[in-house]
């Protein structure tokens, strides 16, 4: 059985476009990184820095886009190629709504001001979940690469975790106490909270696909309902 | 056989549609002139074997073809694909050392059994083949009329011609030159033609041998979407190169190797998820 070169073209461009769109969460891990780093030295400036640059992520998503739409047209991929296809579409689109929930945490920054009134117990938890999100985002992308489904299905255990430190951020800001201008930081990290445990969801859906490229089969590795 | 061929013949006789009885017709099923009345009959293949000389061509192989559905057969050149739809309609045993073992069944009934006639085979089991192949000193009107008078019916075929020519979709580029040699129409036209010739005479199974391998897109897209309206009336098997036009016609798709029937299932399951690695290497493209 001899391989056929005219697949070869159709092969490279797969792998190009699978190279993209998991070079996509790279970009994601990068602006959390970023995001993060903003979040703890309150650095407004960084903060700005990650919006402007959500422009990249976006512009891959576009592309991506348009390579897999152009495949599908002219390369008719079938069974596993087709599921590889499908799958990216899947991945690309949650790489560019994890940019976009950097953007929305780089955005609520700013309100906190240079020296808000924090609660250090607080900002670690949201500290801890934003370093589990940057840690699923990263093991998202290796177990699509690996077509690693027990790595793929390892996500839920850590994404648990982040639900569960988002449920005890909230708990700590109903009970910050009466001052107006810790509750209102509260709220604003409540927010970030919320960000960053989208993103893991999000990084768990990517999961999801790496099981449906190997198995063929899709299936929620967790009720999001319940999530 | 379960029923012995001259009792058929005494059924058959009294319904005006057949003239030529068939002893392959099942005579419980009325045949009486309807809408779009489904002659359809499933095809089984049991332990298929079919040699040229000393070439075991096809390898044990078992499917069924069922009735008002289409099944697309593909495989690589040579993986026994044609041959296995050319002993469906004894075509096969025409080429001289070639033999068949195994059984080929129309509903119940055994088309290689010894009082079968190979031609009242043929008369169920239409073909139509890769280059449209009209008789090229007929008239569009004799061509189809031709099928008829071959299976030995007399009289007036006009309005049959004219069903048949709706059938396969040429009637209304036909209608106003009838008369006019059907060698004259395009490939595509041709191709619907000899689709006409092949429905006349009212088949149950229409066999394709790659029918659109010589045609144009526009003219291969009115082939298959003639093809999703014949099923209703015929069973359906297609033998194509074309992945993709299998994709697009077929309920059932059945992929052959070395002689060998690998995968045989639903069509959306074959080219999304198949179960046999070599089927995946095949429709990926990975060899073939």
């Amino acid at each position: 059985m001899a391989a056929s070169a005219a697949r070869t073209h159709f092969r490279e461009e797969l792998a190009r476009l699978e190279a993209q769109a998991l070079g996509a969460l790279d970009l994601v891990v990068s602006t959390l990184d970023r995001t993060l780093e903003a979040l703890h030295h309150r650095d407004i400036e960084l903060a700005s820095i990650v919006i402007q640059d959500d422009d990249r992520i976006d512009g891959r998503y576009l592309e991506v886009h348009q390579g897999i739409l152009s495949l599908l047209a002219l390369q008719a991929p079938v069974a596993s190629d087709l599921r590889v296809v499908a799958a990216l579409l899947h991945v690309i689109k949650n790489a560019e709504r994890m940019g976009d929930q950097c953007v929305n945490i780089a955005k609520v920054l700013p309100i906190t001001g240079f020296e808000p009134p924090s609660d250090e117990q607080m900002l670690r938890t949201v500290e801890r979940m934003g370093k589990l999100a940057r840690s699923e985002v990263s093991q998202a992308k290796q177990a699509f690469q690996l077509r690693d489904v027990p790595l793929a299905e390892d996500l839920v255990r850590q994404d648990a975790e982040i639900n569960r430190l988002n449920r005890e951020c909230f708990q700590r800001a109903v009970a910050i106490g009466t001052d107006a201008d810790r509750r209102e930081w509260a709220m604003t990290m409540m927010l970030v909270a919320r960000a960053l445990e989208r993103i893991g969801d999000n990084a768990v859906d990517v999961g999801e696909q790496v099981a449906f490229v190997v198995t063929g089969l899709f299936r929620e590795f967790s009720d999001a309902s319940h999530r | 056989m379960s029923t012995e061929p001259g009792e058929v013949r005494e059924e058959e006789r009294t319904r005006p549609t057949v003239a030529t009885p068939s002893p392959l017709r099942t005579p419980e099923a009325p045949r009486a002139a309807a809408h779009v009345q489904s002659h359809a009959r499933t095809v089984v293949l049991e332990g298929l074997h079919a040699y040229y000389g000393d070439t075991h061509a096809v390898r044990g192989v078992s499917i069924t073809f069922a009735a008002n559905e289409v099944t697309a057969m593909i495989g690589p050149s040579g993986c026994g694909k044609s041959t296995v739809v050319r002993c469906i309609n004894r075509m096969h045993e025409e080429i001289p050392g070639a033999r068949t073992e195994g059984r080929i069944l129309l509903d119940d009934k055994d088309i290689h059994a010894k009082d079968v006639d190979v031609v009242s085979v043929r008369r169920v089991i239409g073909m139509v083949f890769q280059k449209p192949n009209p008789f090229p000193t007929m008239s569009i009107y004799d061509n189809v009329a031709a099928g008829l008078r071959l299976s030995g019916q007399r009289g007036n075929f006009k309005e049959r011609v004219e069903q048949s020519l709706v059938g396969a979709g040429l009637w209304e580029e036909v209608k106003d030159r009838l008369g006019a040699p059907g060698i004259g129409l395009s490939g595509g036209q041709q191709q619907r033609l000899c689709i006409a010739r092949t429905i006349a005479v009212e088949p149950e199974v229409v066999i394709m041998d790659e029918p659109a391998s010589a045609l144009d897109p526009i003219s291969t897209l009115k082939i298959e979407e003639l093809v999703q309206e014949l099923k209703k009336r015929f069973t359906i098997i297609i033998v194509t190169h074309n992945m993709q036009q299998a994709a697009r016609v077929a309920d059932k798709t059945a992929f052959m190797l070395s002689g060998e029937l690998i995968e045989f299932g639903p069509t959306d399951k074959l080219f999304t998820n198949p179960d046999k690695k070599e089927t995946e290497d095949y429709v990926t493209g990975k060899f073939g």
